[in-house]
């Protein structure tokens, strides 16, 4: 009979602690910081059009292992992107069981589109397409019951996993653009490095000169872009933490050191979004 | 930028087990990507016994992953990763010694062979980094191909070709070695393993013709 009172009890608090407006603001906050990051879309766009902008500096051989490439990056671009847009989408779905009617969820469903286009050819790893599978198939079943019988704590509790999941990879991807990128830059910068000295300085003043600004250029828009595989890592991971710390802690959403604590991973979000997109 | 003390991660922190052990500074990098890759699983493993029976049953419905493929998937993506690094190193040497040759003409006058030499060189450094994107391209979208006995030769023989070629006095003799070494690497990014063995000897007879130049020479004699 105690231990049912006690039962009782623990589903009383469970229930003020997931449903309680004020205690859930900083999940809403943390849902919408991380929905809004940005930074890992527009890299995945950078990394798929590396072939565009590489071409002019390339020789006719080297051209052509290139173009292969560029086949194979555009072959596994949406994968790539879907897996963003998922996770996108549980961040808003967050939001919205936290409370906030900022976003409408009742279109979205067929964003989620019909799962990675071919596991055998987008080649992610089997367990990235559990995730993405699992994941849409709790966004499904979250959305289409307009949030009924759905609480935060059991939507992060069931999407924990995925969520890291599905992190990982962009984390790992990330990381692999940003080598990409580095090798690109070597391929542009170390051209210009290499012919400008061999360049007749006194019949061939002019395309020095243009050679020079060029380089300058090129240099300013690498520097500019290797800032922002960091910050996309790092807002990354900010996210899969507080996700981790949130699911963590879901039994005292309300208490003061939860909440503390996930103003922190906002509060981190948010400046990390501003120097993504103030650049 | 961006960090508090609450929420700073470390991931070096938990995974070490998980980390392939680091042999060549060369690997450094590629190592720290899958290192610090793994950490959000690694908290999940972690916090995995605390979940209530019924998530965790769900979790293992929906994760049904194998833990050795899983290492074995990762270490081979990471092995592809390490053979595009290697490949880039090669490149950047390569490109060093060029700057070196064409530095060392100060003022005077490249004589126009010696400009096609250089070009033909730079042409090589391209297509080297082109194989390099290309496996690039293989590790993210992990299409695993069994490349650990290839790239462990290649980082062997690779470590000393990229000194060689660093050192070398007469520049014209790297051209045959980067062509060993293009063959070599254009065979392992195109999956043709069956040229690997020849290429692999035409570096290592190269190699031997490198070990009798002295290094340090001049390269305009």
């Amino acid at each position: 009979m105690a231990r049912r009172v006690l039962v009782l009890v623990g589903l009383l608090v469970a229930g003020c602690a997931s449903t309680g407006q004020v205690s859930l603001g900083e999940v809403r906050e943390f849902a919408n910081a991380s929905a809004r990051l940005g930074g890992y879309a527009e890299l995945s766009r950078r990394y798929r059009d590396t072939y565009e902008r590489e071409s002019p500096y390339l020789s006719p051989q080297a051209e052509r292992v290139a173009r292969d490439t560029d086949a194979r990056r555009r072959a596994v671009f949406d994968d790539f992107v879907a897996i963003q847009k998922t996770l996108v989408l549980y961040m808003q779905t967050l939001s919205s069981l936290a409370g906030d009617g900022r976003y409408d969820l009742s279109g979205r469903i067929d964003d989620l589109g019909s799962g990675l286009k071919a596991m055998t050819d987008s080649g992610l790893q089997q367990r990235h397409v559990a995730a993405y599978t699992g994941m849409t198939r709790l966004l499904t079943r979250v959305i289409t019951s307009r949030y009924q019988n759905r609480s935060v704590d059991t939507m992060v509790r069931d999407g924990n996993a995925d969520v890291q999941t599905l992190i990982d990879a962009m984390i790992v991807l990330t990381r692999i653009y940003e080598k990409a990128n580095e090798n690109e830059r070597k391929t542009v910068l170390g051209l210009f490095n290499a012919e400008i000295p061999m360049i007749n300085r006194n019949t061939d003043r002019m395309l020095v000169t243009l050679a020079k600004v060029h380089l300058q250029n090129k240099t300013a828009e690498y520097k500019l872009i290797d800032r922002r595989y960091k910050l996309a890592q790092q807002g990354l991971t900010k996210v899969a933490l507080g996700h981790q710390k949130m699911r963590e802690n879901m039994d005292k959403l309300s208490s003061e050191e939860t909440r503390h604590m996930l103003a922190g991973y906002v509060h981190d979000l948010n400046l990390i979004r501003d120097a993504l997109s103030g650049e | 930028m961006a960090t508090s003390s609450h929420s700073n991660p470390d991931p070096a922190s938990d995974d070490a087990n998980t980390t392939p052990p680091v042999t060549t500074p060369r690997q450094h990098a590629a190592s720290s990507l899958l290192h610090q890759a793994s950490t959000p699983d690694a908290i999940v493993a972690t916090v995995t016994p605390g979940m209530p029976p019924a998530a965790q049953q769900a979790a293992a419905d929906e994760h049904d992953v194998d833990g050795a493929a899983r290492a074995n998937a990762l270490s081979n993506m990471q092995c592809v990763v390490d053979l595009a690094d290697s490949v880039v190193c090669i490149a950047d040497d390569l490109h060093e010694r060029i700057l070196q040759e064409i530095a060392s003409y100060n003022d005077r006058t490249m004589p126009d062979e010696q400009k096609a030499l250089m070009r033909a060189l730079t042409d090589d450094e391209r297509l080297l980094r082109q194989y390099a994107h290309a496996l690039y391209a293989d590790a993210a979208t992990f299409v695993i191909q069994d490349l650990k006995e290839p790239q462990h030769r290649l980082m062997t023989l690779t470590a000393d070709a990229a000194e060689k070629i660093r050192r070398i006095g007469v520049i014209g003799e790297v051209t045959g070695l980067v062509g060993g070494i293009l063959l070599l690497v254009g065979s392992i990014a195109r999956g043709q393993f069956s040229q690997v063995g020849a290429a692999l000897e035409k570096i290592q007879l190269h190699n031997a013709t490198l070990k009798t130049l002295k290094p340090g020479s001049t390269a305009k004699t």
